[in-house]
C-alpha cells in the first residue's frame, strides 16, 4: 500500500506554500492549502482546497476542489478545477504534490481558453485587465 | 473500502443529477449554484400516472446537513401534497414514516429517495388519497 508513503512523505517535506494534510478519520481525505504565487492576481492569499483519494488511487486521478471562493477562468463556482491531469492526462506516476504544483501554477496562468467558468473567462477575453481587478479583489475578500 | 467524504459525494450526485436519471421523472439539482456547501437541493418528481398524481409536478426541498450521507437529508414537500408520510401543515416528511429515511444508509442518495417517494405515490394505499387543488404550495 503506497498511500500511507505518499502521505509520510508529504507531510515530511512539503512543496513550498503547499499543505496537505490527512483528516484522522479517514487518511484519504486531506485538507489542503495553496499560497497564491507572488506576481499574479492570487499573491498574497490563502485558498483552501480538499483532496480525496478514491478507491482506484493511483490508477485514478485524486479529486480535488477549492474550498475558497476564487475568481479564475479554470475553476467553477463550486471549486471544480479543469486541468488536464485531473483528468484525462491523469499518469499513476504522478502524485499528490505533482497536482497541487499544478494547481498552484494554473493561478499564476489562468487559461480563459479552456474555461470552467465561462463568465470569467469571457471577462478574461475581453477585459484582462479588469478581469484581474476582480480576481484581486475576490483574493482580498475570501482568501485572507 | 475507501469512503468518499460528504463533499465528494454531493459532487457526483450533482454531476449525475445534471446528466438527468432514470426517466426523468425524478430529477434534482443545487438551490443555489454558487453554495460551496452544496446544503440546498430542490427535487422535483413527476406525479406517477394511473394515480390521483398523475401529469402533476411536485418540488421538493431537500436539506443535505454536514454528516449527509452518514445521515439522512431533510426533506420538504413545497407542493401541497396529501400523504401519510408529509406533515399536512408545513410540508415536511417524517422521516419516522418514510422507511428509505427511517432505514438511511450511505448507499441511498438524491436519487433512490426521489425515486422511492414517487415509488410511494404509487402504492395501492397513496393512489387514491383526495388531493389539494393542483398548484398549490406549503
Amino acid at each position: 500500500m503506497s498511500l500511507p508513503k505518499e502521505t509520510e512523505r508529504l507531510l515530511a517535506d512539503p512543496a513550498p506554500g503547499i499543505t496537505a494534510v490527512p483528516h484522522d478519520d479517514n487518511l484519504r481525505y486531506f485538507n489542503v492549502t495553496i499560497q497564491g504565487p507572488d506576481g499574479c492576481a492570487f499573491q498574497g492569499g490563502t485558498f483552501k482546497l480538499e483532496l480525496f483519494l478514491p478507491e482506484e488511487y493511483p490508477m485514478s486521478p485524486p479529486k480535488v476542489r477549492f474550498l475558497t471562493k476564487i475568481y479564475h477562468p479554470n475553476i467553477d463556482k463550486l471549486g471544480r478545477i479543469c486541468l488536464d491531469i485531473l483528468k484525462d492526462k491523469w499518469s499513476p506516476a504522478l502524485q499528490i504534490r505533482t497536482v497541487l504544483l499544478s494547481i498552484q501554477a494554473l493561478l499564476s496562468a489562468p487559461n480563459p481558453d479552456d474555461p470552467l467558468a465561462t463568465d470569467v473567462a469571457k471577462h478574461y477575453k475581453e477585459n484582462e485587465k479588469d478581469a484581474i481587478r476582480v480576481s484581486k479583489e475576490w483574493t482580498e475578500k475570501f482568501a485572507k | 473500502m475507501a469512503k468518499v467524504p460528504r463533499n465528494f459525494r454531493l459532487l457526483e450526485e450533482l454531476e449525475k443529477g445534471e446528466k438527468g436519471i432514470g426517466d426523468g421523472s425524478c430529477s434534482y439539482g443545487l438551490e443555489d449554484g454558487d453554495d460551496l456547501l452544496m446544503t440546498k437541493w430542490t427535487g422535483t418528481i413527476i406525479g406517477p400516472g394511473h394515480t390521483v398524481h398523475e401529469n402533476r409536478i411536485y418540488s421538493l426541498q431537500i436539506t443535505c446537513g454536514e454528516n449527509y450521507p452518514d445521515k439522512p437529508p431533510e426533506v420538504k414537500f413545497i407542493s401541497r401534497v396529501n400523504l401519510p408520510f408529509v406533515n399536512g401543515l408545513n410540508g415536511k416528511v417524517d422521516p419516522s414514516k418514510l422507511p428509505i429515511l427511517a432505514n438511511w444508509t450511505r448507499n441511498g442518495t438524491l436519487e433512490t429517495l426521489l425515486t422511492e417517494i414517487r415509488r410511494e405515490m404509487a402504492s395501492s394505499y397513496n393512489r387514491k388519497l383526495p388531493q389539494p387543488p393542483e398548484g398549490t404550495t406549503f
